[in-house]
Order: structure tokens, then C-alpha cells, then sequence
């Protein structure tokens, strides 16, 4: 124990009760609260949003984990079929004409985490990541249901097309172009979700849905 | 209805500015906070003479208010408002003793004992419903700020970072019926869920009146400096969007605000939250320190004074009271009777 103090006291800014007494650790926190933050601070550089959702957190993963789902819950993606490539679907995002998203779910049952990786316009390398979380509710808010939690990171490629060779026209607008509307549309998509899975769990009816069209293998 | 005006202020400050080091070089001053905001030391603030009191200090702020209006209006005034920081007596407020020093005989006379650190802000708007409702015409409203050269140079406090902060003052307003320097709206809210939640800590637990050897000084915990800090940033902006929704403006549109100056975080907090320059917003904490009540009159006073605030501006006064059981702001459109 004495050692690894010795080694983190030459780690320079650290601040910790050792170094500094809980009053100074508290003027120091209040001095980092603000009463307003501006949208650039918060949703800049990372867009994590959050929602209480009553629905069983196992129903909650097992529709998020359903990729075909997206095609209820999202405001533009549709038509989802497989690509070729194992696990990867590719599909159309609305929010542009003639624009391909391609899209990987990632799931830890246990970890209750689905995250979608995705790209427009190319499958092979999927930059555009969406990570989910699902809460038991129970667990922190005392209630039942589910917290979910979503974040994505601002990606370089958000600000810079790597293959604008790939789009449908020179003239369409890039994803990233829309990066400071995120906080807003993913705000109106949980919100879409929340909708769909407290309606389904409240009316008794199965959460998660058969894919509208069926994929022949 | 009749158009109130706060058609003047004017202020006293007690002797000479007294140093930062008259605190930081005291013998075991607490020195580990001193270079955080909410406790960074104003480099000046006045005290009170050891013999001053709340009647003496509004007596003495009350003077350019002579000189500029007469004699006579101020001998006139219907209306009395006196807040008192610390009052010099238990049973009493200093209302009756400022009638008789300034030769006063005012039909209405309150000593003010709530709003605290905006109480300026809720006198304003006591006196404009005292002169639109009866035939009284004008009004004398005072904040007396005593606390810090008393309470706080006490031995055992004086070493405290919290003791560091405040400073001594008084202001006073001159409210009368006209369209001069209108009062356009007033937003006040009493917040009774906090209430109580300051204290002034007596280490033996004494009553303050009982004999005993602790010196008072005011009791925080970390966690309630933490939830004090969390409704400042939200009433202050609160009280002052409200009003200017009302008005019909936008924040950014004020010229002028002025705010109770309880230290640099707040103060920073504010004027993000409103989206005002740091020039817009006006403040004394460096030359004064945390004049409680007395800071919105004296540091308007000053801002008039220096030409900070002219003829035409849109003057908010706003702030909130002990650990959030008032908020209130009001909103002036600034015509100064000075000449």
C-alpha cells in the first residue's frame, strides 16, 4: 500500500483525500458547478443520454439486442436485410436519399450492453458506434423497470467522410453534419423507444416483434 | 395604477478598507481554502467602529439623499424599511431610532427581518404596494450590513476562511410616486422549504443571549454549503428569467445587474446562467466583500457613480436570501435624479 503511494505521488494533479482535505476537495467541486452549461460542453465531444423505461430489463435488452428492431424505434432506419457478411445487415437511413447503413449489434447478456456499430455507405470499417446500456431499474432508482443509457463519441470520421467516393451523390450531406442535433434526435428516438416498450409491457402484449419482412438464410 | 419610482440610492461605507491580511496573516488562519472562489478573500471590505450601529451607518447614507432631494422630502417620508443584518438589540429593530435621528415621522414604519441578502429587492416591493394602494407618496428604504467587523473579527472566528468574505455597508433608496426611474415589475418568492437551514453555530450550545465563552459565527456543513450552492445557482437566474419573461425581454438584453455579492462562484454562476457579460453585471466584492443586504443598494449606488449605469439602462436588481428561503429580483428603467 505504501508503495503504490509512493508511485502516485509523481503523478502530478491528482487530487485525493490523502493530498487534499475534504474541505478543499469540496471548494474545488463547487468552483467546477456552474447553474447552466453551454450544449458545445456537454454534447460537443460525447452525446450520452438516459431514460427510465418501465419495462423488465430483460425484455428491454432482448428487443434492443434484436437489430430488426431499430426499424420501429429509430426515426429514419429501414429496410434491413442481410449483407453477405456474417452479422452485418445493411439497410437505409431515411435522413438522406439513397444512403446505406450498414450495422453490427454487439450484446453482453449479462452486462445487459447492445451496441450497434454502423456506417454509411461502406461495411468495412464501422466508426459510427452506438452504446446502450440497460439498468435494472431496481437496482438504482428504487423502482421498477429499466434505466437505459446511450452514448455516442464523436468519432474523427464525423467531421471528415473518410470515403466521400462512396456516396450517392456529391451533394449529399454527411452524418456528422448533423453531430449537433444528436442530443435532440436521440432524445426523440429514446423517446420512440420508451413509447414502444412501455405500451407492449403495459398492455401485456410480447415486447419484441418478428422482423417485418423474413430473411431467408 | 400609480407609477413607483426608486428615484435614488445612495450608501455609506464605514472607515477606513481593511486589508485581506487583516485576516490571512491572522495567527492560525485557516489557509488551504484561500485559493478557491467561494472562499477567495476580497483583497478589501470596511468594518464598523467598535461603537457604530445599524441607526448610525443608515444616518450617515441617508445624507446624499438630503442633499440631493432636501431635507424636507426625506423629513417627509410616508414609508420606513429598515433591514438590519445584525440587529444591535434583541427586542427591537433599529426602524424607530432612524425616525428619530433623521427626524422622521413616517405613517408606515417596518423593521424587515426576512429576505436577507435580497431584502433590498422585497422592501422595494413593500413600499410600491404601500404607495400604490394608499395616499402614501414616498418611501425610505435602508440596509444596514454589520456583521462582518463584529461577529467576524471575533478571536476565534477571524481565523476561519468564512470570516475572510464579508464586509460592512449600508445603502439606502428613495422610492416615491413618479415615472422618473420606474419600478417595472417584481418578482419574490418566499422559499419555506429552506428556511432554517442557516444557523449561527455556538460551539457549547448555548442560546446566543445566554453568558457563556463561544463566539458565534455562521454554521454550515459541507453537505448544506454543497444543496446552498445548488439553489443560488438555480433561484438567482430563476427570479430574474421570470421577471424578464414578464417584461418581455430577454436576459441578454439587460444593461445593468446588480446582485447580492456573496462571492466570486455565484456571482460567475449568475451571469452565465443570464448570458450577460461580466461587464453587465455589476459587483463590489472586491473593494467591499460580501455586504449581505447592503450589497444590491451600495453596489447600484456605486454603478451610478461611475457611470456604470446610465439614464435609460434596464436595471435588475436580483438575489437570493440565507440558504434559499427568498429569492426575488425587480426591474428599474434607470433615470437618475442627480443632475
Amino acid at each position: 500500500m505504501r508503495e503504490a503511494s509512493s508511485t502516485l505521488a509523481d503523478i502530478p494533479g491528482l487530487m485525493r483525500i490523502e493530498n487534499f482535505g475534504k474541505e478543499e476537495l469540496t471548494a474545488h467541486c463547487m468552483e467546477l458547478t456552474h447553474a447552466v452549461y453551454p450544449h458545445h460542453q456537454v454534447y460537443g465531444q460525447y452525446c450520452t443520454i438516459h431514460a427510465h423505461v418501465d419495462c423488465p430489463p430483460e425484455q428491454a435488452f432482448d428487443y434492443l439486442r434484436q437489430g430488426h428492431h431499430l426499424e420501429e424505434w429509430t426515426c429514419s432506419l429501414r429496410d434491413f436485410a442481410p449483407s453477405g457478411t456474417p452479422g452485418l445487415w445493411v439497410g437505409q437511413d431515411r435522413l438522406e436519399d439513397d444512403t446505406t447503413i450498414y450495422c453490427k449489434v454487439v450484446a453482453n447478456a449479462e452486462a445487459l450492453t447492445v451496441d450497434y456499430h454502423c456506417s454509411w455507405d461502406q461495411g468495412e470499417t464501422l466508426w459510427m458506434i452506438y452504446l446502450m446500456r440497460v439498468v435494472p431499474a431496481a437496482l438504482v432508482l428504487d423502482k421498477p423497470g429499466s434505466v437505459i443509457t446511450w452514448t455516442n463519441c464523436r468519432h474523427p470520421y464525423y467531421d471528415d467522410n473518410p470515403h466521400p467516393d462512396k456516396a450517392p451523390r456529391p451533394d449529399r450531406a454527411w452524418v456528422g453534419d448533423f453531430w449537433e442535433l444528436f442530443y435532440a434526435g436521440h432524445t426523440v428516438e429514446m423517446n420512440n423507444l420508451k413509447a414502444i416498450l412501455e405500451h407492449r409491457h403495459r398492455n401485456g402484449l410480447p415486447v419484441s416483434v418478428a422482423p417485418a419482412k423474413a430473411v431467408g438464410r | 395604477m400609480t407609477t413607483v419610482s426608486l428615484t435614488d440610492v445612495a450608501s455609506y461605507l464605514p472607515g477606513e478598507p481593511i486589508p485581506a491580511e487583516f485576516y490571512t496573516d491572522y495567527p492560525g488562519a485557516e489557509d488551504k481554502l484561500r485559493d478557491h472562489p467561494m472562499f477567495k478573500v476580497p483583497p478589501s471590505r470596511h468594518h464598523v467602529a467598535a461603537d457604530e450601529t445599524n441607526a448610525d451607518m443608515v444616518e450617515r447614507a441617508v445624507q446624499p439623499l438630503i442633499e440631493r432631494h432636501g431635507g424636507n422630502a426625506i423629513r417627509g417620508v410616508d414609508v420606513l424599511l429598515v433591514h438590519s443584518q445584525l440587529p444591535d438589540l434583541p427586542f427591537v429593530g433599529a426602524g424607530t431610532e432612524v425616525a428619530r435621528r433623521l427626524g422622521l415621522n413616517p405613517e408606515w414604519l417596518v423593521d424587515v427581518a426576512n429576505a436577507g441578502c435580497a431584502s433590498f429587492v422585497y422592501m422595494v416591493k413593500l413600499a410600491r404596494q404601500i404607495l400604490t394602494t394608499t395616499d402614501a407618496r414616498t418611501a425610505l428604504i435602508c440596509n444596514a450590513q454589520s456583521a462582518a467587523g463584529q461577529c467576524f473579527t471575533q478571536s476565534e472566528v477571524r481565523g476561519l476562511a468564512q470570516a475572510a468574505i464579508p464586509g460592512d455597508g449600508c445603502g439606502v433608496g428613495y422610492v416615491t410616486t413618479s415615472a422618473e426611474a420606474p419600478v417595472l415589475d417584481v418578482e419574490t418568492r418566499h422559499i419555506g422549504a429552506y428556511a432554517g437551514d442557516m444557523t449561527v453555530a455556538l460551539d457549547d450550545g448555548r442560546k446566543y443571549w445566554e453568558p457563556g465563552q463561544s463566539q458565534l459565527r455562521i454554521g454550515f456543513t459541507d453537505a448544506s454549503v454543497a444543496k446552498v450552492l445548488a439553489r443560488g445557482n438555480r433561484l438567482v437566474p430563476e427570479v430574474v428569467t421570470e421577471l424578464c419573461r414578464r417584461l418581455g425581454v430577454a436576459t441578454a438584453d439587460i444593461d445593468a445587474l446588480i446582485t447580492n455579492q456573496p462571492n466570486r462562484t455565484f456571482l460567475r454562476n449568475w451571469r452565465e446562467a443570464l448570458q450577460l457579460p461580466a461587464k453587465r453585471h455589476l459587483n463590489t466584492f472586491d473593494q467591499y466583500g460580501n455586504l449581505f443586504g447592503a450589497a444590491i443598494p451600495i453596489t447600484l449606488d456605486r454603478a451610478i457613480r461611475t457611470r456604470q449605469v446610465e439614464d435609460g439602462d434596464l436595471v435588475v436588481l436580483g438575489g437570493f436570501a440565507h440558504a434559499g428561503d427568498f429569492a426575488g429580483a425587480l426591474a428599474v428603467r434607470w433615470h437618475g435624479g442627480r443632475g
